[in-house]
């Protein structure tokens, strides 16, 4: 699934290590969302929501919508 | 599991793994060596020829273990699809040599292998899969 990870985390300054300590998840889990090859649960969608303090349908596109 | 990640769940995989497979070899040196001095028969035999299998068997149960550990959901995933390609590659690499072995006879392939392949698919498949979503 496409989304706006990589633009969020520039816009936060952080790397995808970083972002995967905040999640408490590893740099290689981080990568594989960030280039749309892996879709994250529902509450790690969230906990991505809460990190970037927006909403999940503001991070990911959902192509059939 | 620690090719994928160091946290806690993988390490604590890696050290019940290496306790295990240190059991496996004493308790396979046990049944050799109490099988060539004493020749033993009966319910004594039976359980020293399953004793090596249980730490065989229990590297399936660590391996569960670690997926319920296993607090990245990523890696859980990577996890059972190496498991999946274990399971499939023992699947097709015994049902092979099953059928070449009632055709062509070639030599009889021990079940105690099937273990061996099991792990060596699984271990190959980590870095692909890894590839896949890199």
């Amino acid at each position: 699934m496409k989304n706006r990870l990589k633009v969020l985390r520039a816009e936060c300054n952080w790397s995808q290590a970083d972002l995967a300590q905040r999640l408490e998840v590893s740099r290689q889990s981080v990568n594989a969302i960030e280039t749309g090859k892996y879709d994250p649960s529902l509450p790690l969608a969230f906990k991505l929501a809460r990190l970037f303090e927006t909403t999940i349908e503001a991070i990911f596109i959902d192509e059939n919508g | 599991m620690n090719c994928l990640t160091n946290n806690t769940a993988a390490r604590r995989y890696l050290r019940r793994n290496l306790i295990t497979m240190l059991l496996y070899a004493l308790s396979l040196a046990l049944s050799i060596s109490v099988f060539l001095r004493y020749h033993p028969t009966g319910l004594v035999a039976w359980l020293l020829a399953v004793l090596p299998a249980l730490p065989l068997t229990g590297l399936l149960a660590i391996f569960g273990l670690y997926l319920a550990e296993e607090k990245d959901e990523f890696q859980r995933f990577i996890g059972v699809q190496s498991m999946l390609w274990g399971i499939g590659g023992t699947l097709a690499v015994t049902n092979i040599w099953g059928f070449l072995e009632s055709f062509v006879h070639v030599r009889h392939l021990n079940p105690i292998l099937d273990a061996v392949i099991f792990w060596i698919f699984v271990g190959i498949s980590i870095p692909f899969l890894l590839g896949r979503y890199r």
